[in-house]
């Protein structure tokens, strides 16, 4: 038992940029474009299950923490957006097992609207990635996937559990597999009253209740060596209150609905592999201004279809291509859209090649066409130096695009269907060292944006997106980590600081809402049948006006979290603190959130 | 809904001519610190945060955020509007759904109005011991309008008066309040007469599409100045000036040649002013036909715009996401006097 805590805390919190391995051809085609593989400048973090499965969190907490990302949140369980590298929400990519799933309507992810626990596996990778993903992977891109493995396998998984402010929580999972069939369903119920006090004011929280549903299910059936099937599906039902600021009280609701639907077809040959994929995703949402005048509320929906074929050819053991194509069609309406759709096809290549020992680089390219507007012709070039078995140097510079949105184009008024795609060049320097269990590692990066979309006043009663503001990054990570054991006593620790710096260029001033300054830490420890967990996270200063006149001030969070499993690890209880030292603080203006909180749960697993 | 909440708050233009012109008594005792000069609302940032007040000193001297120096609270979200009336302010805090009545000369607060009768509120007017708050209830629901009247002597809520669809700027007149019905998230035509003493709707005038600004001139003759619908709702129209004439309500009007838009009206020494395409145009209440030549040295797409003693007050609001400004200019030269820094979208500019 002691060794798999020990695996447990080896793979906690990060681990990173695994090296290249042009020898596993199954490795390109399991892990398609996120692949370290075909990834060599760029990080990739992998969030394993054992820690996205250890409690029911939201998606953006668990990323703020696990990743040092900043997400700004309207509110505990409202609207959450992620920034990445000072980039908006709208660029930084969010894929479902390799398929985006940004808003057709709004070009972002509310990672409140994802539940962690039904996934078996996060990946993350920083820097501009169009070129291998596609469209909004300026800042970076985060993959949530399900992991398919043909083994003799049953399994079921319970998570239930309470806490502050009459939250509810429970997940199902059960998985059942053989050599040739693979099953997993998983569904899972959550609710909040979330009527926390606003610390330091009579007021609370009010009009701030949820719940949420997910269900997903995936099956998968390999026809033999060569060739495996899959089908996904995934629900996400959210019904929440939007909740009142410290100004004004609320009474509006917001209730969406996300259904997604993916096949999957791979073929891993000798030489060849590839991957066919059709995914039919739905999104829809209902706004009340009012919760209880229910019949006149504003709604918006999308649908879209994407077929994606991958194909990667081994040259030899130096070299290999990849190449994709993908075509998404897209419809969207609403009350402030009229029906509309777009077609867009684009084709990627790229060339793997390793010229000598410990040397190897990418170059690829993506160009495309749409029925909305022009897609322009983006570039990419990678490489990654191993200095010796432990040092490594990796480099990357890309070319990347946004799309504009539905909303962007067609909303009703504003609508600028005149819009081109927004254009980004950026590029990182990393340098990483491993040694046994201890890593540290950093980079630099910049990004240069131009073209932004930006709601502007043509009149004063008129305004419209245009393609008006241009931005300009720049930014140092640094992540270190080390684990070790002493007698039946496991210890690992890791931090994370983050600087970025992300300027509106015809101002010259920092943008809103992005921090300069981020830090996290984690500090991990076991011992026989307990675990004990210490988290904390620092978000800077972050200005709230453009001329960056006002700001909201810096916090410092801490969680701690204690476990101890029970009968033969099948059950595991846990208890977690949030925000320990009672922190008040908003990560929106004058939305505050939520004081000292407390959670309980039950962990069974068969 | 983001961009429908920004329209929502930027839809509305916000020029406020004040009716109330009292003598003060004694000029020799202060009465606070902000009774010489005058006052600039500012709406505050769109969705999270507080509107404030910015007060300008005769002489020129600027104080922001003075409600919350005085009172050591936040105003609220999206200020509307503010009404002097004697030594009584009335703020409108639009999403906050309150009424802030505050001691004008010293900005301390005196009451708060608020409850199921403050909706969404936008103007007030006062007069004959009453005030009159409009309100729009719940934006999507284009039945629920309504004035409130209170009582300006106990700030209790005196009755309610349904209205039609985006009930903005009011006019009173006597015992005649005119309210303007712009249209709120839509765009409307009409200006509702109620009778102030009984609360009854006298008439209602059809006037162009989206009354924006409502005054009274020299001869008690009431001119309404509509935008006309915009583009985007696919059926755009011409603005218009309605003439409403006083005692029988007759109405006239002149239409805009072209699709124009203007908005802003003001009155001064027998000549209309008003906004239009970045201009400023001046229209003499006896002259035959709209100006086709814009005054010089006065353009600008101006938030706010009041005419006071042969000056031009004209906000900016800039980028919408930080402080604003307003500028100052002689009228007749076209001279840029001053500039001044407001708080966030101001939205008002009040004159005691």
């Amino acid at each position: 038992m002691r060794q798999i805590l020990f695996l447990f805390l080896l793979t906690y919190g990060t681990l990173c940029a695994q090296d290249g391995s042009i020898n596993n051809l199954d490795e390109i085609v399991l892990k398609g474009n996120f692949s370290p593989a075909i990834n060599s400048g760029y990080e990739v973090q992998i969030i394993a299950d054992s820690i996205l499965k250890e409690s029911y969190e939201s998606l953006g907490n668990l990323l703020q923490k696990q990743a040092n990302f900043y997400f700004k949140q309207n509110g505990n369980g409202m609207v959450s957006s992620i920034s990445l590298r000072g980039t908006s929400a709208s660029q930084t990519g969010v894929y479902w097992n390799g398929i985006s799933i940004n808003s057709a309507l709004n070009g972002q992810t509310d990672f409140n609207t994802l539940q962690g626990n039904s996934f078996d596996e996060l990946e993350v990778r920083k820097g501009g990635g169009s070129v291998l993903l596609g469209n909004g992977s300026i800042g970076g891109a985060i993959n949530l996937k399900d992991k398919l493995s043909f083994e003799d396998r049953q399994s079921a998984f319970l998570l239930a559990g309470g806490g502050s402010y009459e939250t509810y929580f429970s997940q199902l999972t059960a998985i059942w597999g053989s050599d040739q069939f693979y099953g997993k369903i998983s569904g899972g119920i959550q609710s909040s009253v979330n009527d926390y006090d606003f610390v330091g004011t009579d007021l609370k929280n009010e009009n701030g209740d949820y719940q949420n549903y997910n269900f997903s299910a995936l099956l998968g059936f390999k026809i033999n060596d060569y060739h495996s099937i899959s089908l996904n599906a995934s629900v996400f039902d959210n019904d929440r209150n939007l909740s009142r600021t410290l100004s004004a009280e609320s009474f509006s609701n917001l209730e969406s609905k996300d259904r997604r639907f993916l096949l999957d077809w791979k073929y891993v040959g000798d030489r060849i592999t590839s991957s066919l994929k059709a995914a039919f995703l739905h999104e829809d949402f209902t706004y009340l201004f009012n919760k209880n005048i229910t019949d006149n509320g504003s709604y918006g929906e999308s649908d879209r279809f994407i077929a994606k074929y991958d194909f990667s050819y081994f040259l030899n053991n130096k070299m290999f291509f990849r190449s994709g194509l993908e075509y998404e069609n897209a419809g969207g309406n609403g009350s402030s859209i009229s029906s509309v759709t777009r077609n867009d096809a684009t084709a990627y290549v790229l060339m793997h090649h390793e010229p000598f020992d410990r040397f190897m680089y990418n170059a690829s390219f993506r160009l495309g066409t749409s029925s909305a507007y022009e897609i322009p012709f983006i570039y990419s070039l990678d490489a990654k130096y191993e200095l010796s078995n432990r040092l490594s140097l990796r480099g990357a510079f890309s070319t990347n695009y946004r799309l504009p949105t539905f909303n962007d184009l067609y909303w009703e008024p504003g609508g600028n269907p005149d819009l081109k795609p927004e254009n980004s060049v950026s590029g990182e320097l990393g340098l990483d060292f491993k040694q046994n269990d201890f890593y540290i590692g950093g980079a630099v990066y910049f990004i240069k944006s131009e073209d932004l979309i930006q709601w502007r006043p043509v009149t004063q009663d008129f305004w419209q997106p245009q393609n008006v503001s241009d931005a300009s990054n720049f930014g140092l990570e640094f992540s270190t980590g080390y684990n070790w054991t002493v007698g039946t006593h496991n210890f690992g620790v890791s931090g994370k600081y983050d600087y970025s710096i992300a300027q509106d260029d015809s101002i010259e001033k920092q943008l809103i809402y992005v921090p300069k300054h981020r830090a996290g830490g984690i500090l991990d420890y076991s011992w026989e049948k307990w675990r004990f967990n210490y988290n904390l996270q620092y978000i800077g200063e972050v200005f709230i006006t453009t001329s960056n006149s006002q700001s909201l001030d810096a916090y410092s969070l801490s969680d701690i979290s204690l476990y101890r499993t029970l009968f033969k690890q099948v059950i595991t209880l846990g208890f977690k603190v949030n925000n320990l030292f009672n922190e008040n603080y908003q990560s929106v203006a004058y939305r505050p959130m939520p004081g000292r909180n407390y959670l309980l749960q039950i962990n069974f697993k068969i | 809904m983001k961009k429908s909440n920004l329209l929502f708050y930027v839809v509305f233009l916000a020029v406020f001519l004040s009716s109330c012109s009292d003598d003060e008594a004694d000029p020799i005792v202060p009465k606070g610190d902000y009774e010489n000069g005058y006052f600039i609302t500012n709406e505050g940032p769109f969705q999270n945060g507080s509107g404030t007040i910015t007060f300008v000193e005769d002489g020129g001297s600027v104080s922001q955020n003075v409600y919350k120096t005085v009172n050591a609270e936040d105003l609220g979200n999206i200020v509307n509007s503010m009404h002097i009336a004697d030594d009584k302010g009335y703020i409108v805090v639009n999403n906050s759904n309150k009424v802030v009545v505050v001691n004008r000369f010293t900005m301390e607060k005196e009451d708060v109005i608020l409850g199921d009768d403050i909706v969404n509120p936008r103007f007030f007017v006062a007069g004959g011991g009453k005030g009159f708050i409009s309100n729009w209830g719940d934006p999507l629901n284009t039945e629920d309008d309504f004035i409130t009247v209170i009582s300006l002597s106990t700030n209790e809520v005196l009755s309610t008066i349904p209205v039609g669809e985006g009930p903005e700027k009011m006019l009173l007149v006597g015992e005649r309040l005119y309210v303007c019905l712009q249209g709120g998230y839509g765009n409307n035509n009409k200006v509702v007469v109620i009778n102030a003493q009984d609360n009854s709707i006298v008439e209602t005038l059809t006037v162009g599409d989206v009354p924006n600004s409502i005054l009274l001139d020299r001869n008690s003759d009431i001119w309404v100045l509509c935008q006309g619908k915009p583009s985007y709702t696919g059926d755009e129209t011409n603005g218009s000036l309605f003439k409403i004439e006083a005692g029988s309500n007759a109405l006239s009007s002149q239409e805009f040649t072209s699709v124009q838009h203007p908005s802003l009206l003001n009155y001064e020494d027998e000549n209309l002013y008003y906004n239009l395409d970045g201009k400023v145009y001046r229209f003499g209440i006896n002259d035959a036909e709209l100006p086709t030549e814009a005054l010089t040295g006065l353009n600008g797409f101006y938030y706010a715009m009041n005419i006071d003693n042969g000056e031009l007050y004209a906000t900016d609001a800039g980028d919408y996401a930080s402080e604003g400004t307003m500028k100052v200019f002689n009228l007749v030269s076209g001279d840029l006097m001053q500039t001044i820094s407001t708080g966030i979208i101001p939205g008002q500019i009040v004159f005691p």
